[in-house]
């Protein structure tokens, strides 16, 4: 089952879902808005290979905004940090963004349970478009959950934002 | 309501929910980790803009997805249940390198259990492997008393194109 808004601001006042900044206006029916983060992560490879540390370049966005262009693809994240011990959160983008014909995730939405990050976006646009610190970009829906709970114990735990891929990493020990 | 990871190593061991073959390491906290199949099919367009597919073996040394195009795939898992519905996405590690994996479609019916068809679309060129580690399937409890998927794309165990006529 998915909260409502008045389960979302209970659970966030029981301390069983932390958003940080919190601001209750920002709370909608069924889901809490979330701004963009300053910083953007652009990757500088030609060929994106899973199997390798992928060379990137990190900026911030500047005062007059960053001019997305289509077929760009950068890492940005959520200016709050978000998790929960109890419920699982789901990241989507918000439909006045999404008209903009930005997507805000390329195909990750679900969160995994004890996870307390700021959410790295996957932004890849197929208009123009311009992307400003602070703007309200993505929202977060919680889920109660069947069976026995075991934390989050994987490898983004930095609260520094946006996390670059980590998946080279599993290739040590990783057949695959 | 969505299963934990024990919820989930539970439900495989007595059958309610097939994923196979199994690794409990490859549970998550609320998903399991799935692989990618061993072949992809590429669409060719040709100038009457009709599209046919060619399906080829992902070599050892990977197979480069051009940037914008779409591709098609699958699990190498079988995946599915006759109680819970799935969810099928790729892993946060994949999307964070630029790679869709599912185009808008994720949501996999209560009763469908086979090898998932998946649309691959790469924001830059991409590498894939074969049996790489791509997406995390959910599994979501159904409200009611549920009537189980018969449709046409639940009998498939390759790469499926869309049974729409262009």
């Amino acid at each position: 089952m998915i909260l409502s808004k008045a389960e979302i601001l209970y659970g966030y006042n029981e301390g069983k879902i932390a958003i940080d900044p919190f601001d209750e206006e920002r709370l909608t029916t069924n889901s809490y808005d979330l701004s963009l983060g300053r910083r953007l992560l652009k990757y500088t490879e030609e060929v994106i290979d899973p199997r390798k540390e992928n060379a990137f370049e990190t900026f911030d966005i500047p005062k007059e905004g960053y001019m997305m262009q289509p077929g760009e693809f950068l890492l940005a994240h959520t200016e709050e940090v978000i998790g929960s011990d109890f419920f699982v959160p789901l990241i989507h983008g918000r439909s006045g963004v999404a008209r903009l014909g930005l997507f805000i995730h390329v195909t990750a939405d679900l969160f995994d349970i004890g996870a307390h990050l700021r959410s790295t976006l996957q932004l890849y646009a197929t208009l123009p478009v311009k992307l400003r610190a602070g703007m309200p970009i993505a929202q977060v829906s919680f889920w109660t959950v069947e069976g026995e709970i075991e934390l989050y114990n994987g490898k983004y735990k930095s609260k520094e934002a946006p996390i670059p891929s980590l998946i080279y990493r599993d290739y040590d020990t990783d057949e695959a | 309501m969505i299963l934990t990871k024990h919820k989930i190593q539970e439900e495989v061991s007595n059958g309610t929910i097939r994923i196979s073959p199994f690794d409990p390491a490859s549970l998550n906290p609320n998903s399991y980790n799935y692989r990618l199949g061993p072949t992809l099919k590429v669409a060719r367009t040709r100038g009457d803009d009709s599209v046919s597919f060619e399906e080829i073996r992902i070599p050892r040394e990977g197979y480069l997805l051009a940037p914008a195009k779409m591709y098609l795939a699958s699990t190498f898992e079988t995946i599915g249940s006759s109680v819970y519905a799935v969810s099928l996405v790729g892993r946060s590690s994949i999307g964070r390198l630029g790679l869709f994996v599912q185009c808008s479609a994720n949501l996999g019916h209560t009763g469908a259990i086979h090898k998932w068809t998946l649309e691959l679309v790469a924001a830059k060129p991409f590498l894939v492997y074969p049996l790489m580690t791509i997406g995390q399937v959910s599994f979501w409890v159904n409200s009611k008393r549920t009537d189980s998927y018969h449709g046409y794309y639940g009998s498939f165990d390759i790469p499926t194109e869309s049974a729409h006529r262009q």
